[in-house]
């Protein structure tokens, strides 16, 4: 009898304790868990039309943004030439209404795509829509890849304009943000280099030239990318970049965008050939393939073969 | 006038002797310091010639250069983690507060006349020194030459790899650079992971906690006068004991264990290695003139919340970075400790295992095969399949782990999944070992059967009779590869010492000079 007792109260006190733990458990991760607010920014002129702007008679907003950046909206009057252009280019994917939901879901090759498998295109802004299609990610060569790769573009850059005024006509206001056009003069290198190494380079490497991230994704090489995109990928996060919107100004993206079409575009290699920008990974394969293979030749035509 | 003129000269000339006025001078000293008979004992020395016996050379003479190039470069650098603002010529850093070492470092490739071409060929000897090391190792390794009597001498050299690991290391750390103070942080990680001293040896280096603002001075002071101290010593050792020792070479005509057959240090050695040292010199110039190393101002100053993806060490620490890049993140977290097996096993056990490993081989291969005889004759390595499959083996695990700390490029470059990469590497430097093994085990016994292997091959002639048959007949030998028996030559002697007369006083012994 006593024993049984004292199994019960084993049993008891090891559930009681079990269950105690796991709610002090779940108290303490319902109180380390950070509170869910939406994303606000205080930051003045980045990216968002709070300086500057010009208002139309109408009371619509063609343009803001400061000295460094100046951001437009297209003209409404492009949107009809765009919805052709939408059309043959943008609807097989995005949806006649733009919305994500192929038009073609009847034809066997999208059999399995459902809404959401495609991006929803309205209001995104005419600047994310000026960047894929200018670099020429967008009309997509696989709809289904793990990341659209940079290509000659299939638009030009007027017709780009037409797309993206048509998108904004979808929407009761255009999204944000519109397209900007930097202007580099007055811009700081030294600034840009410090904010591209703290904001850029775990991603695109000190040297810009890109490199793999994980599941086949990557980060592409800013070689060969204009300015302008540049500050729209800045301000609009394509793919798995970040949107860096409120940590940093116009006069800071000016100064990344200086230093990128700048330096990281035209490297200054005094030390002779850049070895292709790829470190010590390039640098080894020298130094060992040419230094130390160069010089066993060497020994091999000093010393006795036999 | 000028005849007796031209008379005084010959007969001056005369006067001096036969070997003119080197010979008087080396004369003088002799006198004085009893030159000649060292030098008689070193001139003589012989070295076999064959060109494998060469490879040690290149990294002798790249550590001359390198200790030349770095002398120049103390007289610039500044090994302080003091901030400055940087005024130089470079634009993207003017207006930047960075460290006084960083500064200098990137001074001294500005604005200093051949700074850059000191700094570069510098590093380019770096990459070299240890690269000739690892190859002159692995013809120790594969021939045996470690064997006894030279187990000491083995040592020594892996001492110094480890030496030249260590201090690439640390001249890599100097700069204090972007990509330069993430190894710093990965190396204060690593000695972290040491299992319970690890965070008292890694405060004491750091004087607190990373990064400090010691690290920088005390890897100077190891970096340009402790380490090569030792190295120095090591090399001095190395080489005595080379000389004491007698070199070993390879089965051949006259060649026995009890002799050395080769050329005599003077003229022919001297000659041969002098040209040898110009050629790397030239080698490493021409690398540090046309080819960039090491671009310290385009990955700006060092900031700890700053990192650049595509990074990696200098070669030689590869391995290293490849075991920590591909290793499973285990870490367990128990009774207030954080046991970081991600770090502790691919970063301090694994190399601890595989440098051990190098130091007891000859130990290890003595006892297996119970060979106690000593060796001075190499051999071929298809003679000894089972070391030079073992050393294939883990060669080539290691040379996985060194591709493994490219992954990322290795992605980038062929357009496939990183994920992918670090798999399909976990799975080749767990195999390669067993498969070098094998391979290397079965390509040996082969060529053991191979009639004639690694001799010349001798034409077939081929007759057509007057019946128009074809008739093959082997041509005879290759003069030099028939047999010849060698005889020693004997170096002409020319010092001559008087006899020793003993004294006869008592108290006073005769001393030969």
């Amino acid at each position: 009898m006593p024993l049984t007792a004292l199994k019960n109260r084993t049993a008891w006190m090891l559930v009681t304790m079990i269950l105690a733990s796991s709610f002090v458990f779940f108290i303490g991760a319902a109180g380390a868990s950070p509170k869910e607010s939406p994303y606000t920014t205080s930051r003045y002129n980045a990216g968002t039309p709070n300086s500057s702007i010009v208002v139309n008679k109408d009371g619509s907003i063609t343009a803001y943004g400061n000295g460094a950046i100046i951001y437009t909206l297209p003209k409404t009057s492009l949107a009809a030439l765009g919805q052709a252009l939408y059309a043959t280019n943008c609807a097989a994917c995005h949806g006649d209404k733009a919305n994500g939901v192929p038009a073609h879901s009847s034809d066997p090759r999208y059999a399995n795509v459902r809404a959401g498998n495609y991006p929803n295109l309205r209001g995104v802004g005419s600047a994310a829509v000026m960047f894929w299609i200018t670099s020429g990610r967008m009309p997509a060569a696989a709809g289904t890849n793990v990341q659209a790769v940079r290509r000659p573009p299939r638009l030009t850059y007027t017709q780009a304009l037409e797309v993206a005024a048509y998108i904004d006509s979808l929407t009761k206001t255009p999204g944000l943000p519109y397209v900007p056009n930097v202007n580099l003069k007055g811009g700081s290198l030294s600034t840009g280099a410090s904010l591209y190494a703290l904001n850029c380079a775990a991603c695109h490497t000190i040297t810009g030239d890109g490199d793999a991230l994980a599941s086949g994704t990557y980060a592409p090489s800013l070689r060969n990318v204009p300015a302008n995109q540049v500050v729209e990928a800045i301000r609009t996060g394509p793919g798995n970049m970040p949107r860096f919107t409120g940590n940093l100004s116009d006069r800071q993206v000016r100064d990344i965008v200086k230093y990128v079409t700048g330096y990281i575009q035209h490297p200054q290699n005094p030390g002779g050939l850049g070895l292709g920008g790829l470190g010590p990974v390039a640098e080894g394969f020298v130094g060992l393939a040419l230094g130390v293979g160069l010089l066993c030749l060497a020994a091999f035509w000093v010393g006795e073969r036999q | 006038m000028s005849d007796v003129a031209i008379n005084t000269k010959r007969e001056k000339k005369a006067q001096l002797g036969r070997y003119g006025k080197v010979g008087h001078v080396l004369n003088e000293m002799d006198d004085r310091l009893g030159v000649a008979k060292g030098g008689k004992t070193f001139m003589d020395k012989i070295f076999p010639d064959h060109w494998s016996f060469m490879l040690g050379e290149i990294a002798l003479y790249s550590f001359v250069i390198l200790m030349l190039t770095g002398i120049f470069l103390t007289l610039y650098y500044v090994p302080s983690q003091a901030v400055v603002l940087y005024k130089g010529s470079y634009l993207p850093l003017h207006g930047l507060h960075v460290t006084e070492a960083y500064a200098s470092s990137i001074n001294l490739t500005f604005a200093v006349r051949g700074g850059l071409l000191m700094r570069q060929m510098h590093h380019w000897a770096c990459d070299i020194f240890v690269g000739s090391i690892v190859v002159h190792m692995c013809r120790v390794f594969f021939t045996g030459a470690f064997r006894k009597p030279r187990e000491l001498n083995w040592s020594i050299g892996l001492t110094l790899l480890t030496l030249a690991i260590v201090n690439g290391f640390l001249g890599y750390s100097l700069p204090d650079d972007l990509v330069s103070g993430t190894g710093i942080r990965i190396a204060y990680s690593i000695i972290l992971s040491i299992p319970v001293v690890g965070t008292h040896v890694a405060f004491w280096l750091f004087g607190g906690n990373f990064p400090g603002t010691v690290i920088i001075s005390r890897f100077y002071i190891l970096h340009v006068l402790i380490i090569p101290l030792v190295i120095l010593g090591l090399v001095g050792g190395h080489l005595g004991l080379l000389v004491r020792q007698k070199h070993t070479q390879f089965k051949g005509e006259g060649r026995t264990e009890k002799n050395v057959v080769g050329s005599p240090m003077f003229p022919i050695f001297m000659a041969k290695t002098t040209g040898f040292l110009l050629l790397v010199g030239g080698v490493t110039a021409l690398l540090g003139a046309f080819a960039q190393i090491n671009p310290i101002w385009q990955f700006g100053p060092y900031d700890p919340e700053k990192i650049s993806y595509a990074v990696q060490p200098d070669w030689y620490m590869g391995f290293l970075d490849g075991a920590l890049r591909i290793f499973p993140a285990w870490s367990f977290h128990s009774f207030g400790y954080t046991i970081p097996l991600e770090v502790t096993i691919p970063a301090v056990v694994f190399p601890g295992i595989v440098f051990t490993l190098g130091y007891l081989w000859p130990t290890l291969e003595r006892k297996y095969t119970k060979d106690n005889e000593l060796h001075n004759l190499l051999d071929f390595p298809r003679d000894r399949p089972k070391r030079t499959a073992a050393g294939a083996g883990i060669l080539s695990m290691l040379f996985m782990l060194f591709i493994a700390s490219s992954t990322d490029v290795i992605a980038n470059f062929m357009h496939i999944s990183l994920n992918e990469v670090l798999l399909i590497m976990r799975v080749l430097v767990i195999i390669s070992p067993f498969v070098g093994y094998i391979v290397t085990y079965y390509i040996c016994k082969e060529l053991q059967g191979v009639d004639g292997a690694s001799q010349r091959k001798t034409p077939n002639i081929v007759t057509r009779t007057a019946t128009g048959e074809y008739v093959a007949v082997a041509a005879p030998k290759n003069v030099n590869d028939q047999h010849v028996e060698l005889e020693a030559v004997p170096v002409p002697n020319y010092v001559t010492s008087d006899e020793v007369v003993e004294a006869t006083t008592s108290g006073v012994r005769t001393v030969e000079r």
